[in-house]
């Protein structure tokens, strides 16, 4: 096994792994987290498949600004108490079979030994050729994609125009409209965790 | 020489079915929309993955797209989750059940 | 004469047709005046019909209906002494009847309907006693069996009048059955249905099929007729007005199977058999209606069972091959009989409705002496007393049961004899109770107080009853003032009339006759003079108990009961609740309710929790994806 195939394996294991504890986690802030560190390494796996481009808009994109922004809300809005319900089993079975089959049969038919599995060629795209591919082959989509991030924006805006923080929240929240959250601004996390009156919820145990 | 494709894509099956069960069976709606992240992150894996078996850009730029996607729909979802908070005052899931019936 | 015989059929059916299209919006007297007019112009047709007859038979077709393969139906008219002085009974006792029914149901509100019923009932009875051919006859036949039962059950609100006249209808019915399946083999056999053509080809028969014909056409002779074994329905008829009992139970529809018979006699004659079957069931049924009539405390229900024996003695008569005999029986039973019951219909409205015998007495012959008199014409009739028709009409059918030979009519002659005894003694029990004595119940109201009209119109019936005897005198009593055998010399010309073959015997059966009414008057006197009468409390409970025993009618009814009707309705109730609700609608109602539950266990699906939906979104990929796998191996 060369060097490469190994790095492939150690990768796989990492992310796989951090995603599974991700998933696992209670609390949403560790979720997050943990899927930085398997995007982290997802990153580096498309460094390792030749695509320098996607390995780096992978950290600033999915890892820089999607997850940062799930830290954003989290915080914004504050924690929930779990109730006890939650802590049941019984939900999990359903889709845990479903993963496990889905998985299963997935990964068998991909690692028959009647499939030949032969190991890739390694091979890099440079930054300036995927460039000059994406404008050319694919720029109504690369506008598509603008417009889309205007609305977006716009959504985003629009949706958390008037926000309040809700009654019983720290009373450095109240009465404040606060800022819409968009992407890659920087919003004011609220000091601290707040406490909701509400009985709300936070992840089930695992 | 690295691994074979199967390899890669048994990876990213593994990934989206990590990604699926965090979405069905956690209550917080934060944690559906982190596995929606997830199953996305698999399709980016699986698509790199094409793209250096077939020696073809067309995966990575697709990459680059779905990235822009996941993007996008992250900001929108997270604000529909301020909204939601502010609506039902939980990001339960189970608050949001009045189109029952 | 083919206009004459339009006259007779069609002013009956206009009077009902008018009736039932305009009855409810002309004035009640111009309905009256209609019905009892076009009875009225009926009967002026046929006697005109029957003086201008020149003699013999004649077939004539009115119209043609339809034919199809060898049946052919038309409105095929035979005119011969028998039908013509049948048609002139007919419609001059109906008349009588539909005037008499105008005072009757003087305070009905559905007169339209009786009066359509009526009109309509002498269409058909006509339709039957002139009908040449069979199909034409059935109608006539039918007619009369829905008319009757329409009649039976006018005062439908009360649900058992509605019943007997249901009864009434399906146990004539069954008879039908009979009828159709003898018209099946006639056609089969004769090919035609014609009753004249029939007489002429009647030798072609074997006497198998002669038998199974005469036996088919006898059973539904005994539904129309109130024969055994179906004439269970004839006492619970009563139910209906008595006019109508008069006309149907005494004059006509009970007749029609005599009369079919009659008609067909050539028919039954070649086969000995068949007509023993007729003397028979004619004496059998004699002797059981004398049994039950002698048991009743309805005034109506004496008359009914009384009527049933007396077809039997037409019957009788007939099964010894005697049609004068059997004819001049029906001719004077049918004036008697209507006299009786109409004189009954009187005393039963002037005693407000109260039909029990003991609850009669001398107080009401006193009250009403007019119906007095009528009634006891009836019943001297009905006892066979000289010097009334009666007398003359049973001697005539005892004379030829005696003359036939054999022993089995010896033994039915001797049943026939008990018989007379025994209607003689019941008639005078009727009279003795009706109107002698106190009554065993009080009467405590006014004897109402009738229209004049209603008794003046039965003295024409009561003076034919009187003297109807001179339609056949007997050898021994004819002379040159009171006629020879006048009924006699003009049915001469009916196929299956036999020259009188009673020479022998001499006058026996009248003297028998004779003995048996006296005989009969003494019994009644003895147990019911009013001078030699017990108590009222012994009295009740002697009528109720030894003397009552047969008043079910010999247990015919309650046999009947258990044997069809009784498992008929276990298994109606078994069909319609089990069948229908439990299977049929249960299939249906369970198909929905099985629709029902599967969408109430599909019902929690969709509770509006996210992540219910997304499981069912992501379960639906996965089978599709294992799908597509399974199908890309």
């Amino acid at each position: 096994m060369s060097v490469t195939q190994l790095i492939f394996y150690t990768l796989a294991g990492v992310i796989a792994l951090s995603t599974g504890l991700a998933v696992f986690q209670r609390q949403p802030v560790h979720a997050v987290v943990y899927l930085v560190v398997s995007f982290f390494a997802t990153a580096v796996l498309f460094g390792l498949f030749g695509a320098p481009l996607p390995a780096v808009l992978q950290i600033m994109v999915p890892a820089g600004a999607v997850m940062v922004l799930f830290l954003f809300i989290i915080m914004l809005l504050g924690r929930e108490e779990p109730k006890p319900r939650d802590l049941s089993t019984l939900r999990w079975i359903g889709p845990a079979v479903l993963a496990a089959v889905a998985g299963a049969a997935g990964t068998t038919l991909l690692l028959l030994p009647a499939h030949e599995a032969t190991p890739m060629a390694m091979a890099k795209a440079s930054a300036r050729e995927l460039g000059h591919y994406v404008y050319q082959n694919y720029w109504p989509a690369v506008e598509a994609v603008s417009v889309l991030f205007f609305v977006a924006l716009a959504g985003a805006m629009f949706l958390v125009r008037d926000f309040k923080a809700r009654p019983g929240a720290s009373s450095d929240t109240q009465g404040e409209a606060q800022p819409g959250s968009q992407p890659g601004s920087q919003g004011d996390a609220p000091s601290g965790t707040q406490t909701s009156p509400r009985a709300g919820q936070e992840e089930a145990a695992q | 020489m690295t691994a074979p494709l199967e390899h890669v894509l048994a990876l990213a099956l593994v990934l989206f079915a990590m990604g699926a069960f965090c979405a069905l069976a956690r209550r917080n709606l934060i944690m559906i929309l982190l596995g929606v992240e997830i199953m996305l992150n698999a399709c980016s894996i699986a698509l790199v993955g094409a793209s250096l078996k077939w020696q073809s850009l067309d995966g990575q730029a697709f990459t680059l797209f779905l990235m822009a996607l996941t993007a996008a729909e992250a900001s929108v979802g997270l604000a529909l989750f301020v909204h939601a908070r502010k609506r039902a005052g939980t990001l339960d899931s189970g608050g949001f059940s009045s189109m029952k019936g | 004469m083919k206009t004459l015989a339009f006259l007779t059929l069609a002013p009956p059916l206009l009077g009902g047709l008018i009736l039932i299209a305009t009855g409810r919006s002309l004035p009640r007297r111009t309905c009256e005046v209609l019905a009892c007019g076009a009875i009225l112009a009926s009967f002026a047709a046929a006697l005109t019909a029957w003086i201008t007859f020149p003699g013999g038979r004649e077939v004539l077709t009115l119209a043609k209906w339809f034919s199809a393969g060898p049946v052919t139906a038309s409105v095929d008219v035979l005119i011969d002494p028998l039908s013509l002085i049948m048609a002139v009974m007919v419609t001059f006792v109906s008349s009588i009847i539909h005037v008499h029914s105008v005072w009757y149901m003087r305070g009905e509100e559905g007169y339209v309907r009786f009066f359509c019923y009526m009109n309509l009932f002498v269409f058909s009875m006509l339709t039957i006693v002139l009908a040449d051919n069979l199909l034409f006859l059935f109608l006539g036949w039918e007619g009369v069996g829905f008319c009757s039962f329409a009649l039976i059950g006018h005062w439908y609100q009360d649900s058992f009048r509605g019943h007997a006249g249901q009864k009434a209808f399906i146990l004539t019915r069954i008879g039908d059955v009979a009828f159709v399946a003898a018209m099946a083999i006639l056609v089969t056999n004769m090919g035609t249905l014609s009753i004249s053509t029939i007489d002429e080809r009647v030798i072609t028969l074997s006497a198998n099929g002669a038998l199974v014909l005469g036996l088919l056409f006898l059973f539904a002779a005994t539904g129309k007729s109130a024969q055994l074994p179906l004439l269970v329905w004839l006492p619970d008829a009563m139910a209906g007005p008595t006019p109508v009992s008069a006309l149907i139970h005494a004059a006509t529809m009970v007749t029609a199977g005599v009369y079919l018979l009659m008609r067909l006699f050539p028919l039954l004659a070649i086969s000995p058999d068949t007509m023993l079957a007729v003397a028979v069931v004619g004496g059998l049924t004699a002797f059981w209606g004398c049994l039950a009539a002698m048991s009743q405390r309805d005034i109506k229900r004496i008359l009914a069972w009384s009527t049933i024996s007396q077809v039997g003695y037409m019957l009788l008569a007939l099964g010894a091959g005697d049609i004068t005999g059997s004819m001049f029986h029906l001719l004077c039973h049918a004036f008697f009989k209507s006299l009786l019951f109409l004189a009954a219909g009187c005393v039963i409205q002037v005693l407000h409705e109260e039909q029990d015998v003991l609850g009669m007495g001398g107080f009401l012959r006193k009250a009403r002496p007019e119906i007095f008199w009528l009634f006891l014409i009836g019943a001297l009739d009905l006892a066979s007393i000289p010097p009334t028709a009666g007398f003359f009409s049973k001697g005539r059918v005892l004379e030829s049961v005696l003359a036939h030979p054999g022993l089995a009519y010896r033994l039915l002659f001797i049943l026939a004899a008990a018989g007379a005894v025994i209607t003689s003694f019941y008639t005078f029990r009727l009279m003795f109770l009706a109107f002698a004595g106190e009554p065993a119940k009080p009467f405590t109201h006014h004897a109402a107080v009738l229209p004049a009209g209603m008794a003046r119109v039965l003295w024409p019936l009561a003076v034919l009853a009187l003297i109807a005897g001179a339609l056949n005198l007997p050898a021994w009593a004819q002379s040159a003032w009171t006629g020879n055998g006048w009924l006699e010399h003009a049915l001469a010309t009916v196929p299956g009339v036999a020259p009188p073959e009673h020479g022998s015997h001499g006058n026996t059966a009248e003297l028998i006759d004779l003995g048996a009414g006296i005989f009969g008057f003494a019994l009644a006197w003895l147990l019911y003079a009013p001078s030699r009468r017990p108590g009222v409390q012994a009295l009740v409970s002697r009528e109720d108990g030894p003397l009552g025993m047969f008043r079910g009618g010999l247990g015919l009814d309650a046999l009947y009961r258990m044997v069809f009707a009784k498992p008929y309705q276990a298994l109606s109730g078994v069909l319609w609740k089990g069948v229908d609700w439990g299977m049929v609608d249960g299939a249906v109602m369970g198909a929905g309710s099985a629709f029902a539950w599967a969408s109430r266990m599909v019902r929690p699906l969709a509770n509006g929790k996210l992540t219910v939906y997304l499981t069912m979104l992501v379960a639906g990929l996965a089978v599709l994806a294992a799908v597509l796998a399974g199908g890309m191996r």
